[in-house]
């Protein structure tokens, strides 16, 4: 902790530099579909489970934490977190690493 | 050769002691920051401390329901865990000096942050309320401390507290039987480089300590001395020398002076006896809580010995199983500045009832951003707590309604007083030992 290498340094400043590829990209939506709001993303039923982890209270604050951490959290405090979570994210694929604001906030 | 064999069987042997560190809790070095913020420590601190609640609620008022602060009703007498959050109106605001508001916040302070406007308020995951009443004192409490209140919602929406729970002090194992007295000595703010410091007082300690003064009793007091504990601010570094720029070659040994000499203390003393550091505001340490050891190379002459032992702050070990918690100061001193006590010994007190020895991190005291444990949740009761860096020499017994005993103590600051503290193992019994240099008596 007391003292920072270059590497920490260079990822910090990696953490906070906003992330301009993802996102919400809504103007091209909104042009594609002539004008009608589409403030849906694509995402598919396993994402839709891991975003009401996200934002489920229950289990404490979701920024600045993976999911697979905040899950480990809420296990090894008993909050009896969904198993289908832990499933999900630990199969890889298609679903997100992070949560829900990661790169949004 | 025969007299030398009749002198060692006359030489005083130093009593020997079982150590155990128990520090690991308060190292940070498997921790990854992830960016984080102070949201997590606060939602571990509210479970942990909640779950502890709930199960005392139980006995404390049985026919009472228990709610969440979004689950009040008007008038429904019910009990309520929450994290307590103090509205400070002299607290300092970083945005304070960018607001054009001209506030009619006093220019000069009185010695702390208190205000006889200031009042708390309950937050739990689900809301947060006005806390209102005479029962629950504002000056008593500091943001971050979890409580358990009794009490209703009036109309005006606030919640009139009735009854308040802390925590309590936490279980304890019982005290070791034992009849050999044994010392661990506490000593803090050696400030070794400060131009107030006198190296004559310190070395004097040492030479007590390892057994280089006085007559035959004495040395027999010191031979019982089985552990040395420096609770911080072992140094004062020549801070004028920064001024933004590379420091000069010259300079560079004069920065490093004040450390060079403590080593040469520190090395006698662990030469004789096991001694554990920690580090302190004024030590080359990093600022948040937990602070991480002393780097052994700031030390070359005392790392060599196996007696020595840098450690975190705070400190947490055992000596022949009785067990001892501290820190160097800054929780208590923090304290003082956001609630109000009669001596240094009733902060103390309080932060044994809460279980928690620093409820103000990491609202006004620096802190790590941990996110899935509270390290400051003391989970046993110690027998000894002790503080250093405290203007004067105090200590008291505090017996817990469980037949708890625990040895409060106020390390004063050795370079000011020329006092240190010793603590007997065997009944938890605890003095000073003074040292001065003034010879006109």
């Amino acid at each position: 902790m007391a003292t920072t290498t270059k590497g920490g340094d260079m990822k910090m400043k990696g953490f906070y530099r906003q992330k301009k590829g993802s996102g919400v990209s809504k103007s091209k939506k909104i042009s594609a579909s002539h004008g009608s709001l589409h403030l849906k993303d694509d995402f598919d039923k396993q994402e839709e489970i891991l975003r009401q982890f996200d934002m489920n209270m229950a289990y404490g604050p979701c920024i600045g934490m993976n999911r697979l951490n905040r899950w480990e959290r809420a296990n090894k405090l008993g909050l009896n977190p969904p198993k289908e979570v832990e499933r999900l994210v630990n199969a890889g694929g298609k679903v997100g690493v992070e949560c829900l604001w990661d790169g949004r906030v | 050769m025969a007299m030398e064999i009749d002198d060692s069987s006359n030489n005083l042997q130093r009593k020997q002691s079982l150590y155990k560190s128990l520090d690991e809790t308060f190292g940070v070095e498997r921790e990854r920051y992830t960016g984080q913020q102070y949201s997590q420590i606060y939602f571990a601190r509210l479970h942990l401390m909640r779950t502890i609640l709930y199960s005392l609620v139980d006995t404390w008022k049985p026919h009472l329901p228990v709610c969440t602060v979004l689950g009040l009703e008007l008038g429904k007498e019910c009990v309520i865990v929450g994290t307590l959050y103090k509205h400070m109106k002299l607290k300092p605001c970083v945005l304070d000096e960018y607001s054009k508001e001209r506030t009619g916040i006093p220019l000069v302070r009185p010695h702390n942050f208190m205000h006889p406007e200031d009042h708390l308020v309950l937050e739990d995951e689900s809301g947060r309320v006005k806390l209102g009443g005479t029962v629950i004192s504002p000056s008593l409490f500091v943001t971050g401390n979890v409580v358990a209140l009794h009490g209703k919602e009036t109309s005006a929406g606030d919640f009139l507290v009735q009854d308040i729970l802390e925590a309590g002090l936490p279980p304890q194992e019982e005290l070791p039987f034992d009849t050999k007295d044994k010392y661990v000595v506490f000593v803090s703010g050696l400030s070794v480089g400060c131009s107030s410091s006198n190296p004559l007082l310190s070395q004097l300690l040492v030479d007590h300590i390892t057994g280089h003064l006085g007559d035959e009793k004495e040395q027999i007091l010191a031979s019982q001395i089985v552990h040395v504990v420096i609770a911080g601010n072992s140094v004062e570094l020549p801070t004028g020398l920064f001024n933004g720029q590379y420091l000069a070659a010259k300079d560079h040994s004069k920065l490093s002076m004040p450390i060079k000499e403590l080593d040469i203390l520190l090395t006698q003393i662990a030469a004789a006896l096991p001694l554990d550091i920690m580090p302190g505001t004024s030590d080359p340490a990093n600022f948040a809580l937990p602070q991480q050891p002393l780097h052994r190379c700031l030390f070359p002459g005392t790392s060599a010995y196996n007696t020595f032992v840098s450690c975190t702050n705070p400190h947490s070990f055992e000596v022949d199983s009785v067990r001892f918690l501290g820190t160097s100061g800054q929780n208590i001193d923090d304290l003082d500045r956001y609630s109000n006590a009669e001596s240094r010994l009733d902060f103390m007190e309080r932060t044994l009832r809460w279980r928690h020895i620093a409820p103000t991190a990491p609202n006004t005291l620096g802190c790590y951003p941990f996110t899935d444990r509270d390290p400051f949740l003391m989970e046993k009761c110690p027998h000894v707590y002790f503080v250093g860096n405290q203007s004067k020499y105090e200590n008291r017994l505090v017996k817990g309604p469980e037949g708890q005993l625990v040895r409060l103590i106020c390390i004063p600051k050795f370079c000011e007083s020329g006092v240190a503290v010793a603590v007997n193992i065997r009944n938890l019994e605890c003095h000073a030992l003074s040292f001065s240099t003034d010879l006109d008596l």
